[in-house]
């Protein structure tokens, strides 16, 4: 593969991933191989002379070789092992890392709500309300959470999420791991007086 | 008179309502120094209110001033200070000042002023007719007893559509120190309508056909702009919203930065369903729905849109159409407002049905807009429902009020939660009818000084969030420890101070909030985790400091610090910092008067020390340390028995806010021992003869009587 070859198929991978990342999707290598190979990009290994019979590069085994490299390099892009277990792409600039971590969890309400509190609960710190997760890009129904919740609450992989009520009737989940109990608590009745605190 | 190069409209109008003489000043000339708004109005009560003046005297004076960057395409300005002797301020008033949005400020600078300062007393009721040049006191008798409302809808059609009116209502003319100027129907001033009305000065109608200058270059003032509006966030300048987002790494459930896009604006015809991309410079509107983040998810279906100040697209003042309660209580079906005025009804009742956010919460709301707004009455930010509240669930009512006026009060509504209760409790309050109108309409001062309620009693309860002086918390330590509590000491009413909690509050995790505020403080501990408070530091104080020299910046330039200063931002190419020297580079621009950020910080630190100076002045009384700059019991204790400094309480150690104090008065040059300004910290600021003064009535450190 030429030095152009290179950079003619860079600059495509990588507009494959910018344009998921707009869209909110996440890629992975093999989606930006396929959409490589739907817009024609490669060309055939084997016998694989043009009209003008002349062979060309790269080829789809020369591409397929060199792309995790090209988008694992890229400085615009950014990846992460996903659930699924393959390394997911995204652009940054155009889909943060919070945001893709939650699509790319989306399958797993388990994960998808105890890494949401855990990070939560690390992070700002604050406990989060229960509703969060019915709301986009979460899209968890009561029931869902409720049983999520459950199965929680029965796993000891996930013993540090726990749950606080608040004078107001509502309910603010935290991780033991990254909050005091005692703190949560606080943060959690603090959160419901801000409409009464303007 | 040389016209103004730009930003300052020229000219300040005087209107003497004792002798009916107008007359005009040269801005810069004559308070160039003090920028304009608050720093105009301290000096006009510095250099001719005497000490000693009561806020309804004839010899107090009323200034209403906006500043260089009012009117002018600047986001988020249209801010108008009233500042005289301020009527709730117990046991003695002393100099404070209300502040209204809307569309006052532009409208007087269209009209070439940049401030109006009214004086005497008129004999019989008046209202001010500013048409550019032509002025005019004209009779008001036939609006003398009318709402705010209908006051300015005859106004407007005695003067066309394009005016605005400032107006009173019976609150103001009844002379209740708890009385609001309001315009552009929900932008108001508290605890200056009856200042107002003591003057029989009913309205203030204005309408302008000129325009403000920019001296600077155009693109450069343009791109400004942009990158202005670029570095907004939802209201308060909560820089992430509630929800997650494909453009940042951060959000907030409790932002209010509520508009997203498949919400909608249900009331507005055709319903507007919000599209697009959020952080788009033109989707800004859609971001802040008040009525939303106060009173829940339920709120969109009724919004119409949001209403605003001059040029700004945060629109706080959301606009609500709600029909049932024009059946139910044959009320207007649309109210508008933001922040306590929108919450001005709810807040009386203990428990609603359906809870704080349900449909009797909302009716509530609307209620209580319908009455207020056109009664002219203040709440001085939630006291007053705050202390109804506490009055009644104490006894103490029933204790203190005659039977038959106790009896002839629908309590069960009140206890019921039925929005009902309002059409007796605000038109009593509003038109000081009754013993509990007389009282309640002083503000908390009229429980001590009518019905000899001891202060103790309020500032030792911890629902009250009574702080002192006749006057709340705002934005105190239930946000930020040492800082907070430090800001709260240093006014004569609530402090209305934002530049802390517009911080504090903005969304961003702790770790970057702390990364901001090494940059901008110089230390990453001068800001603390909320509830999880460490020992008082010098960064801490130089925040205090930097705070309520922007707030009084802001107060004067016309800029809203409900939503300055910008210091972080959303955006993720910027690290979500903002921009500390916005304010100076905009001035610069519109004025040519170029100035850097430590320059204008200085006139803004000028403009808060002859605040100090006025205060001492007027109370007679060097010791502010001990006098004035008071805590409320409530601040130290914590209903659980927490210890300060544990994780998990609002409560601040005695000996640390005393450090706390120590570091504050060094950082402003004051004397440690009296919390009063020395005179090199006077002469450093150009207010050598504001020292001399105080020198000569003993009131400058090392002098006392
Ligand atoms: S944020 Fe609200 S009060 Fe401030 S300028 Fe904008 S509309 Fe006015």
């Amino acid at each position: 593969m030429t030095g152009e070859d290179k950079a003619r198929l860079t600059q495509a991978a990588v507009e494959v991933v910018l344009q998921a990342s707009r869209e909110g999707r996440l890629t992975t290598e093999d989606d930006v191989f396929q959409a490589l190979v739907a817009e024609g990009l490669f060309h055939p290994a084997e016998g694989g002379g043009d009209s003008d019979g002349a062979r060309r590069t790269p080829t789809e085994e020369e591409a397929a070789a060199a792309l995790a490299g090209i988008l694992a390099g890229h400085p615009w892009l950014a990846s992460f092992e996903g659930l699924s277990g393959q390394r997911v792409y995204h652009s940054p600039d155009l889909l943060s890392l919070t945001y893709a971590r939650i699509l790319d969890r989306k399958g797993s309400p388990l994960l998808l709500m105890a890494e949401e509190i855990r990070a939560n609960s690390r992070d700002y710190p604050r406990p989060v309300p229960v509703e969060l997760f019915e709301a986009p890009p979460f899209d968890l129904t009561p029931a869902e959470i409720e049983h999520t919740l459950g199965i929680m609450a029965a796993d000891p992989q996930y013993q540090d999420i726990s749950f606080t009520p608040t004078s107001t009737g509502a309910v603010y989940l935290f991780s033991t791991l990254h909050l005091e109990r005692g703190y949560a608590q606080f943060l959690a009745q603090r959160a419901e007086s801000l409409a009464m605190n303007p | 008179m040389a016209a103004s190069p730009g930003g300052f409209a020229g000219k300040v109008l005087r209107v003497d309502l004792s002798t009916g003489k107008i007359s005009t000043q040269d801005t810069i000339e004559r308070y160039g120094d003090f920028l304009g708004g608050t720093g105009l109005g301290y000096q006009v009560l510095w250099e001719e209110v005497p000490s000693g003046t009561g806020p309804f005297d004839a010899a107090n004076k009323l200034v209403f001033a906006t500043g260089a960057l009012a009117g002018t395409g600047v986001p988020c300005n249209g801010r108008t200070a009233v500042t005289t002797i301020f009527p709730t301020c117990w046991p003695k008033p002393l100099v404070a000042s209300g502040h209204m949005g809307g569309q006052f400020a532009a409208k007087l600078k269209y009209a070439g002023y940049d401030a109006l300062i009214i004086e005497g007393r008129a004999e019989k009721p008046v209202w001010l007719f500013i048409r550019d040049a032509q002025v005019q006191l004209r009779d008001a008798a036939h609006l003398w007893g009318a709402g705010i409302r209908r006051t300015s809808l005859e106004i407007s059609q005695e003067m066309g559509a394009s005016c605005v009116v400032a107006a009173i209502g019976q609150a103001g003319e009844k002379l209740a120190p708890m009385a609001i100027v309001a315009n552009s129907l929900s932008h108001s001033a508290g605890g200056v309508g009856g200042v107002m009305g003591s003057k029989n000065l009913k309205a203030v109608g204005v309408q302008g056909g000129g325009a403000v200058r920019i001296a600077g270059d155009k693109g450069e003032w343009e791109k400004l702009i942009k990158f202005h509006l670029s570095i907004l966030g939802g209201n308060n300048q909560h820089v992430v919203p509630s929800f997650p987002t494909p453009q940042s790494e951060y959000y907030n459930p409790g932002s209010r930065w509520v508009g997203e896009p498949g919400r909608r604006w249900g009331a507005a015809q055709p319903p507007i369903e919000i599209t697009g991309n959020i952080y788009d410079l033109n989707r800004i509107a859609y971001r802040t729905n008040s009525a939303a983040f106060f009173l829940g998810d339920g709120a969109w279906q009724h919004t119409v849109r949001g209403n605003g100040c001059t040029a700004c697209p945060i629109r706080c003042h959301t606009i609500l159409k709600v029909p049932a309660v024009a059946a139910k209580y044959g009320i207007r079906e649309i109210a508008q407002n933001t922040c306590v005025g929108l919450m001005f009804g709810r807040g009386f009742f203990k428990k609603l049905p359906g809870g704080m956010k349900g449909q009797a919460a909302l009716e509530a709301c609307m209620v209580g807009m319908h009455l207020a707004d056109d009664l002219g009455l203040w709440c001085n930010y939630g006291q007053l429902q705050r202390d109804l509240q506490k009055l009644f669930y104490d006894g103490l009512l029933k204790a203190k009020l005659g039977s038959a006026e106790y009896a002839s009060i629908p309590w069960d509504k009140y206890v019921a939660g039925d929005p009902a209760f309002l059409f007796d409790i605000l038109p009593r309050i509003g038109q000081r009818r009754g013993e509990l109108g007389q009282v309640l309409s002083q503000g908390t001062s009229g429980l001590f000084s009518q019905w000899s309620i001891p202060e103790e009693t309020w500032t030792q309860g911890h629902d009250t969030l009574y702080w002192k002086m006749g006057h709340p918390k705002h934005h105190a330590n239930e946000d930020d420890g040492q800082c907070g509590v430090i800001i709260n000491t240093q006014y004569n009413r609530d402090a209305q101070c934002h530049s802390h909690t517009n911080f504090v509050r903005n969304g961003l995790p702790l770790n970057v909030q702390k990364r901001l505020a090494a940059e901008i403080w110089g230390s990453p501990d001068s800001v603390d985790g909320v509830g999880d408070y460490t020992p008082m530091n010098p960064h801490k104080a130089r925040r205090a400091r930097w705070s309520l020299v922007r707030k009084e910046l802001h107060d004067s330039l016309g800029l809203c610090n409900w939503m300055g200063p910008w210091v972080a931002s959303p955006l993720k190419s910027r690290g979500y910092s903002g921009d500390d020297s916005l304010e100076s580079r905009f001035y610069s621009l519109a004025t040519g008067r170029k100035i850097d950020r430590e320059g204008l910080d200085r006139i803004g630190e000028r403009i808060f020390t002859l605040h100090r100076a006025l205060t001492i002045r007027d109370m007679g009384q060097l010791d502010m340390r001990l006098q004035h700059d008071r805590v409320p019991d409530w601040v130290f204790e914590d209903p659980s028995g927490a210890s300060p400094f544990s994780k998990g309480t609002i409560r601040m150690d005695r000996a640390d806010m005393a450090k706390a104090m120590d570091m504050f008065y060094k950082v402003m040059g004051w004397d440690t021992t009296t919390g009063a300004p020395t005179q090199e910290t006077y002469s450093r600021l150009g207010l050598t003869e504001v020292g001399q003064s105080l020198k000569a009535r003993k009131l400058l450190p090392g002098d006392a009587a």
